[in-house]
């Protein structure tokens, strides 16, 4: 069916695609919402000095001639735009003068996002985005479909995505829609008090400078009297766009919801203008950060992170990307969160070590906040004085282990183990000493292969099982060394000394060398 | 119960009793040293057409100071091949180099996305190649430079062969 013009180039073979599924258009009112954005661009570029000199008829005329532009342009590209499900793969076709037919296999599928800017929800529309390995963005952004088919298409490629095959083989035809016709249950987690989104918003730096930079703004106006137009609006779009970021935060974080759905996976919904609903299948979260921001620290909060290997990197402004899992909340919140999510981590237990003594050359203030440490499941690395931050790494997500060492390093006998993952973050293990590092990437590797080994192993069991637990060593956890974990929020409750099959018998390398 | 400080002596030797490292090629080292004489030339004919234009008596020296620092570099990029290695586990790849930085890097088969084998026009003449090792970590840093082709070869389907013996999803 749709036989749009132009079909026939890169179209795969029909006999493959027929018996499965017909292509399947985006939601007839996509171009106009695509367009909408659009035309707020032509207008900010024509700008008011084009206004002034055609004045209001002339210039409402030529708004609107671009504008029917844009929307025929964008309804052209609707219709050529399509989307199927073949097998295990989405397939989206797309563009009239360069075609580009994209086959995205769904076992790759690290995540999907609905996303419902302001326009849509007042339509009653979303957008499926999809993340992917290996795409420096999000791929296949499929703009828009009604709530209803976005829904049932999420559950449907999640549901393909599995590590098994789907569970009713019928799924590939038409059965999604009884699936979700019955919304899918969710078991609620936790939800972000808006009241406490709001403060912990004005308790960033931003926040707090903002009246500073007003003062200093009026001041140099009042003594300049330089009142002039483009002054203002300059100085005004310069601060803004450091100083608007919490409020960006609060509009973003809004509501936030956590949850679990039938299948546990993780579901968040958050944002206010642009809502969001993110569905993160368990076994795809490559790390877990924690942060205590400074200004938080009195009132005891902190901030969760989730990598997902389909979101790029670190980027700078991390607006944008979809990474949150606690805006904002205590202690006991997040350690009910970190256990969901990484299940059998208790986030109150995490024990590190400090790195040895001789490393305060190298940090000479911070150094008893640095800290890694193995517990059965993740790799623990902490550090980081004014804003303290730790990250777990499931061993089954490691990707690499690296031991890096520095000319100062080398002359104190120490060396950094890094931890690589897909989600373009590293657990660091800094200023270990070098020996420690050494048994550290070893118990790593063998770790990171044992958890590996268990979730492929069996393959029926899906994202539900708890990550793999290497046998945890029968022994009872040894005592504490002395100062071995920095005073922060966290208290230590065990101290796990390496463990398992295939772990090296000697246990010392994790008593600390006595300085020497 | 070994004491872990004397059963590692050296950054670039770890576990000495269970890792057979392997060197590469030290015919990388003529590589190196061509790459590096060739930005030296150019280096000091740029200061030499300037000593002679411009003719301040600092000229000499800027370029005595290049050539020394050539020299250095090359110094230390003859003994930086002697510290690349690599060593072929059961489950994962080793991967050492760097003198000034050491740096050992891990690398699962199974972890593997795909392989490159890459060699440069000075590398073909003198009959070596690169084979660099991706996984969906970028950070991964797991590149041999300066193995014969035949290694090279025999390497990247070795570790094709495990790679996709062992592969999986993320």
């Amino acid at each position: 069916m749709a036989a749009a013009p132009g079909d026939a180039p890169g179209e795969p073979p029909p006999a493959a695609a027929a018996g499965l599924e017909s292509r399947q258009r985006l939601h007839p009112l996509s171009p106009l919402l695509n367009g909408a954005k659009s035309i707020v661009v032509i207008i900010a570029a024509l700008s008011w000095q084009t206004y002034g000199q055609l004045g209001a008829a002339h210039f409402a005329i030529v708004v609107a001639v671009l504008a029917v532009g844009v929307v025929i342009f964008s309804a052209v590209g609707w219709w050529n735009t399509g989307y199927h499900v073949v097998g295990r793969e989405l397939r989206i076709a797309e563009g009239l003068v360069w075609r580009r037919n994209r086959a995205i296999p769904l076992d790759r599928l690290q995540a999907v996002e609905l996303r419902r800017p302001l326009l849509a929800q007042l339509t009653g529309l979303a957008e499926l985005r999809l993340e992917v390995v290996g795409g420096g963005k999000t791929e296949a952004p499929l703009a828009y479909l009604t709530v209803r088919e976005a829904a049932i298409l999420r559950e449907r490629l999640l549901a393909l995505s599995g590590r098994t095959p789907a569970p009713h083989p019928g799924a590939t035809t038409a059965d999604p829609a009884a699936h979700a016709a019955a919304p899918p249950a969710e078991a609620p987690l936790y939800r972000v008090r808006n009241q406490d989104l709001l403060i912990s918003q004005l308790l960033t730096p931003q926040a707090l400078f903002l009246p500073v930079g007003i003062a200093w703004v009026s001041t140099q106006f009042l003594m300049e009297g330089s009142w002039t137009f483009i002054g203002i609006a300059s100085t005004v779009t310069a601060m803004a766009g450091v100083l608007l970021q919490p409020i960006r935060r609060v509009l973003q974080d809004w509501n936030f919801r956590a949850a679990h759905d039938q299948d546990r996976r993780l579901v968040l919904h958050y944002g206010l203008l642009e809502t969001r609903n993110q569905v993160v299948p368990l076994h795809r979260v490559q790390t877990v950060r924690v942060i205590w921001p400074l200004l938080w620290r009195r009132k005891r909060w902190l901030n969760l992170r989730l990598d997902i290997a389909g979101y790029s990197g670190p980027e700078p402004g991390d607006d944008k990307s979809s990474d949150r899992l606690m805006p904002v909340g205590d202690i006991g919140t997040a350690r009910a969160l970190v256990a969901a999510v990484l299940p059998g981590v208790d986030l109150a237990t995490l024990a590190t070590s400090p790195p040895p003594a001789r490393a305060r050359w190298l940090h000479p203030f911070a150094l008893r906040f640095h800290g890694a440490g193995l517990t059965p499941d993740v790799f623990v690395s902490r550090w980081g004085r004014v804003t303290r931050e730790l990250s777990m790494v499931p061993y089954a997500r490691l990707q690499s282990v690296r031991v890096v060492q520095g000319p100062l390093q080398r002359r104190l006998g120490l060396a950094t183990v890094y931890a690589d993952t897909a989600g373009g973050r590293a657990g660091i293990a800094r200023d270990r000493d070098l020996a420690e590092a050494w048994a550290l990437a070893e118990q790593l590797a063998v770790r990171a292969r044992q958890a590996r080994g268990l979730t492929t192993a069996p393959p029926a069991t899906g994202p539900a099982t708890p990550p793999p637990v290497p046998v945890a060593s029968a022994s009872p956890p040894a005592p504490v060394p002395p100062g071995a974990v920095a005073p922060g929020a966290i208290a230590p409750a065990g101290w796990y000394p390496p463990s398992g099959p295939g772990a090296p018998d000697d246990e010392a390398y994790w008593q600390r060398p006595s300085p020497s | 119960m070994s004491e872990p400080s004397r059963t590692v002596v050296d950054a670039l030797e770890p576990w000495p009793d269970t890792v057979a490292w392997r060197p590469v090629s030290p015919k990388l080292i003529i590589v190196e040293l061509i790459g590096l004489g060739a930005w030296i030339a150019f280096l000091v004919a740029g200061l030499s057409v300037g000593w002679v234009i411009g003719g301040q008596s600092w000229w000499p020296i800027a370029i005595a100071a290049v050539v020394l620092l050539g020299v250095w570099r090359a110094v230390i990029e003859a003994r930086a091949v002697g510290a690349w290695g690599y060593a072929e586990r059961d489950k994962d790849l080793l991967v050492r180099h760097g003198l000034l930085v050491r740096h050992l890097s891990i690398v699962p088969y199974a972890r593997m996305q795909y392989v490159d084998v890459t060699a440069g026009p000075l590398e073909r003449a003198f009959g070596l190649a690169t084979v660099q090792l991706h996984t969906a970590a970028a950070a991964s840093d797991a590149r041999i430079p300066g193995l014969p082709p035949d290694e090279a070869s025999r390497l990247r389907d070795r570790l094709t062969a495990l790679g996709e013996d062992r592969a999986e999803g993320l």
